[in-house]
């Protein structure tokens, strides 16, 4: 395997794009992912907070503790992982990171393998989508995902510009990939439009390093509230309503858990 | 003199009779209470090592051109290798030798659950080893895999006979009793998960191996790795200086002790068998599920007349039967007791022994259905507790037990319940639960210790066991100190080599510091006298008159006081030597601890969350040798088992029997944010017929009751009563809803 350090956009050329590490690095260990060239991408993705355009590459430590971060992002910023994890995992990898469903993890034939079933839906899927699970069952894990769908983020890729909720697909027989990034797309920046109030509110096995069983960002944003959940389907899930819910049979107690959830953040956020 | 006896040995709640020699032990037992040493705080003598990073684990073995192993496992829960070529794999670069099932102990042509290693490979790298597996070509039959456990009771697929027991008449009691209880428990799998995993390396010198292991008994892997190799046991060397954690898993040579050792013998390297974080999470063992079908019968007053239990280990393909049913044959008194134990064997993951193994399940049960029993009559679960105390162990009397005195001290922490109650609002319900234990932990003989006193007044314990991060070197190293009159900082102890010490203990069933401890003061004591012996010619004073205190050797008049080493300093190369063994248990005797433990907790009744707020703990095991090193366990009992009731789930596809959770962010222990304060006490009387210390283990009591008390403190807050472990926040919303019905229903509610 080749690493390449590129020093500027003009060099990327293929290859699989690596930032902090903490998700490829372990694919790669788990013979999930394989990789001729890996891209170090550090520096050609910009870093650091400038009013409302966030750079792709600034880590969770780093919002987290940024007072000009609108509350969702930077509290699903603080829940999210461990300090360890945050201080090296980027924004935009975070974006991009795969289900935790261990069928998935484990390499078992699953539909996002290209197999034809879901292993989770006749199995163990406790801790599974509520959502858009027809298909396949999994969960999307990212914090920060779900507070910039209800944020209203704008994503500016090296390509395009898109909003955040069309980085995502609910995976089908015929696109598999939740992501709609192109080979060799990268993001490099995400636009906030200014917020009025946002909250982000994530109900965990553990108090701290722990991925969201039910997360739920909820955020003002021109007068409108729009509340978005993690946790709950195959990509993050900007919430229509929890009647629509289709939960598997041990899912039911995250629609319950999200409705207690979305309530509180509704009345936090006033 | 020594004692040829005949007496009944027990370990971790299994009891065997065995032939023991055994040494009268002459010692006094130390007053009642704090010495110059013991009963105090120490801090662990090896802190210094272990923070600079010094302390040498079997991880840290490096040994010149070791190798380094891995092993192949059955991808399918239930199989059998028909076929199997280590050709293309022993092909591939850097591998050095390669083995089959049967090859060495641990592979086996028939596989009894998804991970149970078939074959191993050695290779110059770990990713080479791992490489090879790949090209390793099996053919494999696919077997019958039962997976369910209810399901193996009906077949009758069981690990060990059913054991039934019966006291009184059980069915008569209960047809007169008042109030009956009835409930349904379950515990799942929870792993041992310890930071170091399960790992050897092996290494030959000449006639002799040397095995560095990560183990709870050097001796025991002594014996097992000799006899699997067919050498005489002293051809075999075990070192286990600094360990990573056991939690009852490490209590013997596994697999990958026997791998390193075949391997190494046939390549004539050093080989290193390590299992992975993934491995340690599939293979390396676990505390088995339970189902629980639990009866109690009380009068009307209170007295508890008939208990009954069906119980089955669900265990997997490996194991032993736990007594699942000890609790509720010893923690209260009643007359009429029935128990059937099934012990099923499944094609999952194997059973290893886990920090009180079968009590901490029955104890979840037993504690829960006492609690629900005091909601029907309406009566105070302490005082319930109180009132159907049992005095003997079935008719055996106890060594001791002050049970009564940590009710006692657990009084003023039940109490808090009402404020704690009086916080509660409209989303979070606070209550508190209580719940007691009883377990073994007296230890046995045979242990032995020597001691060495140089002339530099300096003493050094040797003792061939291990220390298996609970801080028994520190303990052991106090008590030679309390004994010899030394300051802590002029005593250490050697340790965790087989070829440099005596016989020790195995550190499991809470018994290193009742087995070895006493030894020790042994020792200490023998090479005091001849201290004393010396002091008394060289000052001309009776030995009567004469005791050493702070490094002194002093008078009783207070007419002499000189430092230690001026007197052995006398001696230059001369050493004095002393040597002690464990003494026997007290016979007809039941040597047993005991605990109450208080939890405090908050419940979110919207979202399932569940909050340990405080835990207060008092625990009775005799006399304290270091009130710091008891207190850490205290908290490390409390803090695993938080984790075995909220939050650690080991989950299996129900269609493969495959492991789900492999990893720690999915097997999810508690972090530091999840622990809660913590208040421990201790009865702290010496147990006057066990030892010369009248100390008992505390390695496993605090984990025990821990789990029940939590449940019975969700009851108290919300009403609901739950009955399976972990309590997920599925599980828990599931137990508010059907305590909603039952409500609805017109059934009283529990607060």
């Amino acid at each position: 395997m080749e690493l390449l350090r590129p020093s500027s956009l003009g060099e990327l050329d293929g290859g699989v794009f690596v930032h902090g590490g903490t998700e490829v690095v372990p694919l790669l260990r788990d013979g999930i992912l394989h990789v001729d060239t890996l891209v170090d991408v550090r520096d050609v993705v910009p870093r650091g907070v400038d009013g409302n355009v966030i750079g792709a590459g600034t880590s969770l430590a780093e919002l987290e503790a940024d007072a000009t971060i609108p509350d969702a992002l930077r509290e699903a910023c603080r829940l999210a992982a461990s300090p360890q994890l945050r201080s090296m995992g980027s924004l935009g990898g975070n974006l991009l990171q795969s289900t935790r469903c261990w069928y998935w993890r484990l390499q078992y034939p699953c539909r996002l393998h290209g197999g034809d079933r879901c292993h989770a839906r006749e199995g163990e899927h406790r801790e599974h989508a509520i959502f858009a699970n027809d298909f396949c069952a999994s969960a999307h894990p990212s914090d920060p995902a779900a507070a910039l769908l209800a944020l209203g983020a704008r994503v500016r890729t090296n390509r395009r510009e898109l909003d955040l909720a069309g980085l995502y697909r609910t995976p089908t027989q015929k696109a598999r990939d939740i992501v709609t990034l192109e080979p060799g797309e990268l993001i490099l920046e995400l636009e906030l439009p200014p917020v009025e109030g946002s909250v982000y509110l994530k109900a965990m096995d553990r108090r701290r390093w722990a991925f969201p069983q039910v997360g739920v960002a909820a955020a003002k944003v021109a007068g409108e509230t729009r509340i978005a959940l993690a946790g709950v389907a195959p990509v993050p899930w900007l919430l229509g309503s929890l009647e629509d819910a289709t939960p598997l049979p041990r899912t039911a107690w995250k629609v319950d858990v999200a409705r207690a959830l979305v309530q509180r953040a509704l009345e936090r956020l006033g | 003199m020594a004692r040829l006896i005949r007496t009944e040995k027990e370990v971790e709640g299994r009891f065997e009779e065995v032939w023991l020699v055994v040494e009268e032990d002459p010692h006094e037992q130390w007053p009642a209470g704090p010495g110059a040493v013991v009963g105090r705080p120490a801090v662990r003598q090896d802190a210094p090592e272990r923070v600079r990073g010094e302390a040498r684990f079997t991880a840290d073995i490096q040994l010149p051109g070791m190798l380094h192993a891995a092993m192949l496992r059955s991808p399918h829960a239930h199989a059998r290798v028909n076929k199997i070529d280590l050709a293309p794999a022993l092909a591939l670069p850097g591998v050095r030798a390669a083995l089959g099932p049967g090859e060495a102990k641990g592979l086996d042509a028939e596989a009894g659950y998804d991970g149970a290693p078939v074959a191993a490979v050695a290779a110059e790298t770990f990713e080479q080893a791992q490489a090879a597996l790949d090209a390793i070509a099996v053919e494999w039959e696919e077997l019958e895999a039962v997976l369910d456990p209810e399901t193996a009771v009906e077949r009758d697929i069981f690990l060990a006979d059913p054991v039934y027991h019966e006291r009184g008449d059980f069915e008569q009691a209960l047809a007169n009793a008042d109030v009956v209880v009835e409930g349904t428990y379950r515990t799942s799998v929870v792993l041992h998960n310890a930071m170091e995993t399960h790992q050897a390396v092996c290494e030959w010198v000449g006639d002799t191996l040397n095995v560095y292991i990560s183990t709870q008994y050097i001796w025991g892997v002594r014996r097992q790795v000799a006899e699997e190799l067919g050498i005489p046991e002293d051809n075999v060397r075990v070192v286990c200086e600094y360990m990573g954690g056991g939690f009852g898993a490490k209590n013997s040579a596994g697999d990958y002790a026997f791998v390193a050792a075949e391997l190494a013998r046939r390549t004539g390297r050093p080989v290193r068998c390590a299992l992975t974080r993934r491995e340690e999470n599939t293979a390396s063992g676990n505390r088995n599920a339970t189902i629980q079908r639990l009866t109690v019968g009380a009068l009307s007053d209170g007295t508890i007349v008939a208990l009954g239990g069906e119980f089955i280990n669900a265990h997997g393909w490996n194991g032993w039967s736990t007594t699942t049913e000890g609790p509720m044959k010893m923690l209260y008194a009643c007359d009429n007791v029935r128990t059937t134990r099934y012990t099923t064997k499944l094609n999952i993951p194997p059973m290893q022994a886990f920090r009180a193994p079968g009590f901490v399940e029955g104890t979840f049960g037993l504690e829960c259905l006492i609690d629900e029993l005091a909601a029907k009559l309406d009566v105070d679960p302490l005082d319930l507790r109180r009132q159907n105390y049992a005095s003997s162990n079935d008719g055996t009397p106890y060594s001791s037990k002050n049970l009564s005195e940590c009710y006692e001290l657990a009084a003023k922490h039940w109490e808090r319940r009402h404020d704690v109650r009086a916080r509660s609002d409209a989303r979070w319900k606070r209550g508190v639960g209580m719940a007691s234990q009883v377990w073994f932990g007296g230890g046995g003989p045979p242990s032995y210790a020597w001691i060495r006193v140089g002339s530099d007044g300096r003493a050094h314990v040797v003792t061939a066991m291990q220390d298996i991060g609970t801080g028994t070197r520190t303990a052991m190293a106090q008590i030679a100190a309390e004994e010899l009159g030394l300051p802590l900082t002029h005593v250490d102890v050697v340790l965790g080599d087989s070829a440099r010490g005596p016989y020790a203990t195995l550190s499991a069933g809470s018994s290193t510091t009742p087995s070895v401890g006493p030894a020790v003061r042994a020792a200490a004591a023998d090479a005091k006298r001849q201290i004393l012996e010396i002091a008394t010619q060289r000052h001309d004073l009776a030995e009567d008159v004469l005791d050493i205190r702070d490094g002194n050797i002093v008078s009783a008049d207070g007419s002499l006081s000189q430092p230690l080493e001026d007197l052995v300093g006398l001696l230059e190369d001369a050493q004095i030597l002393g040597k002690g063994a464990r003494g026997p248990n007290p016979t007809g005797m039941s040597v047993l601890t005991f605990g109450v433990q208080v939890a405090e907790v908050a419940v979110d009744v919207e979202t399932g969350e569940v909050r340990v707020e405080r835990v207060a703990a008092a625990h009775d095991v005799g006399r304290i040798i270091n009130t710091l090193g008891a207190q850490s366990q205290v908290e490390g009992g409390i803090i695993q088992g938080i984790g075995h009731t909220l939050s650690e789930a080991r989950l299996l596809d129900p269609d493969t029997g495959r492991t789900l959770t492999t990893t720690l962010d999915a097997y999810r222990m508690p972090t530091i944010a999840d622990v809660p304060e913590i208040v421990c006490e201790f009865v702290d009387k010496p147990d006057e017929h066990l030892t010369n210390l009248g100390s008992k283990g505390l390695g496993e009591p605090p984990i025990i009751p821990i789990a029940a008390a939590i449940a019975n403190a969700i009851r108290d807050a919300t009403g609901a009563d739950v009955h399976e472990l972990p309590i997920s926040r599925e599980e828990l919303l599931g137990a508010l809803e059907e305590a909603k019905r039952k409500e609805r229903r017109g059934a009283p509610a529990a607060v």
